[in-house]
């Protein structure tokens, strides 16, 4: 039954466009279209619909050549995908104001949601590869969007590091299909493990996960990302920082590492030093960056490489920390790539040395803002703060002590740069020129506010989360 | 809800609810105040001979728990802490009526209630930390309530109390490092090592709470700005309780003490210097509850002591004398707030002659006065014998300190009583009215108690007390009735004739009560070292600050150096390096592929060599 999940967006868009897509009037229902979908993703998710149950519909499933399971992991990687997705949709009705444009920025957004839906779900590596394409070419068009210079660069930039990686996983997939004879999870793990210590099987692990870096953005894989994330508009940079590099290229790693190869010390250590690397690059970069939506990219890259540092730990509970630590980062980076593009809309530019003050136009924005950054920077009791708090732990017990106690070096330097950020954007005298602005629209005030208290709500109850939501991912290491 | 967690909910939730409490209607907020301790009381008592317990861990991982416990001992002291706080909200209801603080003051008091009795029942030290941090909040806050001159007071005793707070927080990391968990009772260790450390650093907390020196500067300028009820309450018997109980705690469920341990030495010197040290203060003060502030200081010591001996008896006397104490001295801060109510002041000197026209509070000075001597069939007396008897098998100098102490502390409520109560009424003092009932009555109560704990002290002792230590620890013995040493009973007899003697000597020789004790405060040695003790110059805290001058110079030059670091050296590497990032990411697309390629080859090469 998992196979709706394809199947419902899938309809959709032929739907959508057969008949919405002749009059005017028609298209602006897309938009209610599209957030049913997403709600109905996130509440089908939550409440354990029969949909999610793994049992299987003969003749939808025999419809498609795979199979499709759904586990813990799934699930939480379902309400970030929902989420995210939601959050783009209201950025985009309050920064696109081309009706038909948006139009097709809603196809592309379900089109690429669908893709996440089906790397989430899958089980074989082959079926894994093709929706990660269908996401990346979703991105590559919703970048392009505007057709300006700036996007069609990065778009391009997008296109060509993502087929370097296709190139490196889909050799890595062959080399994998010559020693186990098959693409499915379980009997490529069966012929890893039969095969040893064979460089070949380790050329090919090596292969794809570098694949998997260069789709994760971690450094030094991530040149494609600040600008793709600059150039892309408002509501793509939500999609793509918040859920499409975690999900193509992140989820993916935990899902690959804990399935096919879980007990290789190698790979964990260079998992853990990438990690690290990530996080003191990417926070270093952003300090000294005056555009903020680049500024917010290479937070996203130096927070990824916490979300892989708590997977290179190789214990459960540092997988638990890992999981937690993504979805918290898909909410309040989520969050802060809106208040970025309330920002951008309202003032205009991104350069953060021609703001300032605009706190006291925005209060909704500029206050939702410090709560994202708190949690970014892992300030307690946000939601931030315990995921941290847990890859620290995870890290120590295991051993790691030198990368436990980095971590908590490079949260400071977070907080600087977020600091600086605010201090330039939001607080101080308001800037000559900026009289006139206003907050964002109802509908985008809402989602940052739903998103802020989701961090708060997740830090606040942490000990609930952490037993229904967190604890069971470790599973998956287990099995 | 587990019912182990009502004695913490229900005080706070009333402290949230008199918040909200309209102030228009007269008396809502006072009934709000009095439903809510006695609730507190109803329950503290019916919880009274069962055994809970009650665990949240914390995540799951490391020793973070939060565990309650409620057994004998946490249950006696949170219902005696219940009957204190619902008799002094009784008397603060009025005394504090048409006050500008009390709405915060009640606040505080039921909040402070509730962290009390969360200390009490944790049984994992983060638990306690966690309550005991939060009083010394509620502790500010309070003693800044009684005005301008109080902040200075209230800071005062925030840096002394958090100071040593903070060394017990360091206690309890050394210990939970040792004993391998933060659990009270599941591991006792010895004092072997940094088990010393840990032992001296917790002791440090637990005794800084109930006051004793020398972190007890505070207690006598409170005395002077806080509100009365405060002291009544406050260092008078919440601080003591939860004190002591820590404090015994620590000696018998969380250390191996042996008899001869260096800790035990400590344990009683402390005990002694304060008896001797507080009590001489106590002596020559010319005020009301300054005078009292002073023995709520001294008396802590019998309880140290007692504790310290490390023999049963010792210790039995120790939390018997806590409990009487409590008793005692909360009733005589309050007939000190009925005197101020009654004459406007606490001024020895402007006070006399008011026993008339006050008799029911003149009664229960008496009674309790003649407690706190230790005159028999009183409470003091009782407790005090106990300790005597421990402090005696432990060491002659202990036992002689403890018993000029007693001399000292009756010389100076004879003093307290003869000047303020009789002698010649002043003018001024002309239209003192009696208190009302509602301050009377908890007056009553607890001198009555103390009369109670005295005839029939076979009730505290055995019913109450000796559970605590166990059937292990007795060895079959009962501490109950007459003291068993007659020649220790004779010896205070004595010395309380002698202090007898002394008072009318002193009286005699000046005319004034007041100055009955005037012979001892300007004696040739005393009278030099008492005028510099009076201007502070042997205060803990004005000693420190001085220090602090010196240590002031010193930082400075550390923290431009440290300024160095952050301000200068910090950002012009981070800016360095962020800017040689931003250089290094010039656009070319050529460029990333060669990273991401190079980069992949050698972490293939890694993975293969790795083998």
């Amino acid at each position: 039954m998992p196979s709706l999940m394809i199947l419902i967006p899938l309809f959709g868009i032929i739907a959508l466009n057969l008949i919405f897509a002749g009059s005017v009037k028609m298209r602006r229902w897309a938009f209610v279209f599209a957030l049913a979908l997403f709600v109905l993703q996130i509440a089908v998710a939550v409440f354990y619909h029969p949909a999610f149950r793994n049992n299987s519909l003969e003749r939808i499933d025999s419809f498609f050549r795979m199979a499709f399971f759904i586990d813990h992991l799934t699930f939480i990687m379902f309400i970030c995908i929902g989420l995210v997705s939601i959050a783009s949709l209201f950025v985009a009705r309050y920064t696109m104001p081309d009706e038909s444009g948006r139009f097709k920025f809603t196809n592309l957004l379900i089109l690429a949601s669908l893709g996440m839906s089906g790397i989430v779900m899958v089980k074989d590596i082959f079926s894994l590869y093709v929706f990660m394409e269908i996401t990346a070419v979703a991105s590559f068009l919703l970048i392009a969007y505007p057709k300006t210079i700036e996007s069609l660069e990065g778009s391009f930039k997008y296109l060509i590091l993502s087929s370097v990686a296709t190139v490196l996983m889909l050799s890595s997939i062959g080399l994998l299909l010559l020693v186990s004879g098959s693409t499915s999870f379980t009997e490529i793990a069966a012929g890893i493990d039969g095969s040893r210590g064979s460089a070949f099987v380790l050329l090919a692990i090596g292969l794809f996960i570098c694949g998997l870096f260069i789709k994760g953005g971690l450094v030094p894989f991530h040149g494609w990302l600040p600008d793709a994330y600059m150039a892309a508009p408002a509501p793509v940079s939500i999609l793509l920082a918040g859920i499409v590099t975690k999900a193509a290229g992140i989820y993916t790693m935990i899902r690959i590492v804990t399935t096919l190869f879980p007990y290789n010390q190698a790979v964990n250590s260079v998992i853990m030093l990438i990690g690290t690397i990530s996080i003191f690059v990417g926070a270093i970069a952003a300090i000294g960056q005056d555009n903020f939506k680049r500024m917010l990219a290479y937070s996203s890259i130096s927070q990824v490489g916490y979300i892989i540092l708590g997977l290179g730990a190789g214990t459960g509970l540092g997988i638990a920390g890992a999981v937690f630590h993504l979805f918290n980062h898909s909410v309040f980076k989520s969050l802060l790539f809106v208040n970025s593009a309330v920002v951008e809309k309202e003032t205009g530019t991104c350069s953060m040395n021609e703001m300032g003050g605009i706190s006291q136009k925005m209060p909704v924005t500029g206050t939702t803002s410090v709560i994202a950054f708190l949690s970014t920077c892992g300030m307690p009791p946000l939601s931030g703060f315990w995921s941290k708090l847990i890859i620290v732990v995870a890290l120590w017990q295991a051993g790691h002590h030198v990368y436990s106690a980095l971590a908590v070096i490079a949260s400071v330097i977070t907080l600087a740069y977020f600091l600086s950020m605010q201090r330039r954007v939001f607080f101080g005298k308001l800037k000559a020129g900026l009289e006139n602005i206003k907050d964002a629209d109802r509908g985008v005030l809402g989602v940052s506010i739903i998103l802020a208290a989701v961090i708060v709500g997740v830090g606040v109850f942490f000990p609930f989360v952490y037993t229904t939501l967190i604890s069971p991912v470790k599973e998956i290491l287990i099995r | 809800m587990d019912a182990i967690l009502l004695p913490i909910y229900i005080p706070i939730a009333t402290a949230l609810l008199v918040l909200f409490v309209p102030k228009k209607v007269r008396g809502v907020r006072e009934a709000v105040v009095l439903a809510g301790t006695l609730a507190n009381l109803i329950v503290a008592v019916s919880l009274f001979k069962s055994d809970l317990s009650y665990s949240i861990p914390w995540a799951g991982f490391g020793a973070f728990e939060f565990n309650l416990r409620l057994y004998h001992y946490s249950a006696f002291t949170i219902g005696a802490a219940a009957a204190f706080g619902f008799l002094i909200s009784l008397y603060t209801c009025v005394f504090a009526l048409n006050k500008s603080y009390s709405k915060y003051f009640y606040v505080y008091f039921l909040a402070s209630l509730s962290f009390l009795n969360g200390a009490a029942l944790s049984s994992n030290l983060l638990a306690v930390l966690f309550f005991w941090e939060a009083l010394l909040m509620t502790q500010f806050g309070m003693i800044a309530l009684g005005g301008k001159s109080a902040f200075k007071t209230a800071t005062k005793a925030f840096i002394i109390v958090g100071l040593s707070d903070l060394c017990m927080m360091i206690g309890m990391a050394i210990y939970g490092h040792i004993a391998g968990t933060f659990n009270i009772g599941t591991n006792a260790i010895s004092l072997a090592g940094f088990g010393g450390l840990a032992f001296t650093f917790l002791i440090i907390g637990a005794i800084a709470k109930s006051g004793s020196m020398p972190f007890h500067s505070w207690i006598p300028d409170a005395a002077i700005d806080a509100p009365l009820p405060f002291m009544a309450i406050f260092p008078g018997a919440l601080e003591k309780i939860l004190g002591i109980y820590f404090l015994a705690r620590i000696s018998l469920d969380m250390f191996k003490l042996d008899l001869n341990s260096w800790a035990s030495y400590m344990l009683m010197t402390i005990g002694a210097i304060t008896i001797i040290f507080a009590v001489m203060m106590a002596l020559v003060q010319k005020d009301y509850k300054k005078l009292l502030s002073y023995h709520a200081i001294s008396q802590i010591g019998y309880m140290v002591l007692g504790i310290g001996t490390l023999v049963p008896v010792g210790i039995i006397g120790g939390i018997f004398h806590m409990i009487n104490n409590a008793m005692y001295k909360s009733c005589l801060f309050l007939t000190g707030g009925a005197v101020e109510r009654g004459a406007g002041t606490t001024n020895l000197e402007k006070l006399g002659g008011i026993g008339k026209r006050m008799p029911v509070t003149f009664i229960c000075f008496i009674v309790t006065a003649l407690s706190i001597s230790g005159v028999p069939p009183f409470n003091g007396f009782f407790s005090k014998e106990l300790v005597y008897d421990g402090a005696l098998e432990r060491g002659r100098i202990f036992y002689l300190a403890a018993v000029i102490g007693s001399f000292f502390t009756a010389a100076s409520f004879l003093k307290l009583g003869h000047a303020a109560f009789l002698g010649k009424l002043d003018k001024r003092n002309d239209k003192v009215r009696e208190a009302p009932a509602a301050m009377l009555v908890p007056m009553v109560i607890i001198a009555g108690a103390c009369i109670l704990f005295g005839v029939y002290n076979a009730l505290p002792i055995k019913f109450l007390i000796q559970p605590i230590l166990g059937p292990g620890r007795l060895e079959g013995h009962d501490y109950s009735g007459f003291p068993a040493n007659t020649m220790l009973v004779i010896i205070s007899v004595v010395v309380l004739i002698g202090a007898v003697l002394n008072h009318i000597y002193g009286v005699k020789k000046t005319g004034k009560g007041i100055s009955a004790v005037d012979h001892i405060h300007y004696a040739p040695v005393l009278g030099w070292i008492y005028s510099r003790a009076e201007k502070g110059y042997f205060d803990p805290y004005n000693i420190g600050y001085s220090a602090i001058d010196l240590l002031s110079v010193a930082a400075a030059w550390t923290d431009k150096a440290i300024d160095w670091v952050y301000n200068s050296f910090i950002v012009t590497v981070t800016d360095q390096a962020s800017a040689a990032i931003r250089g290094m990411h010039n656009g070319s697309y050529k460029l990333y592929i060669l990273w991401s390629l190079g980069a992949a080859a050698l972490i293939v090469i890694f993975l293969i060599r790795a083998i």
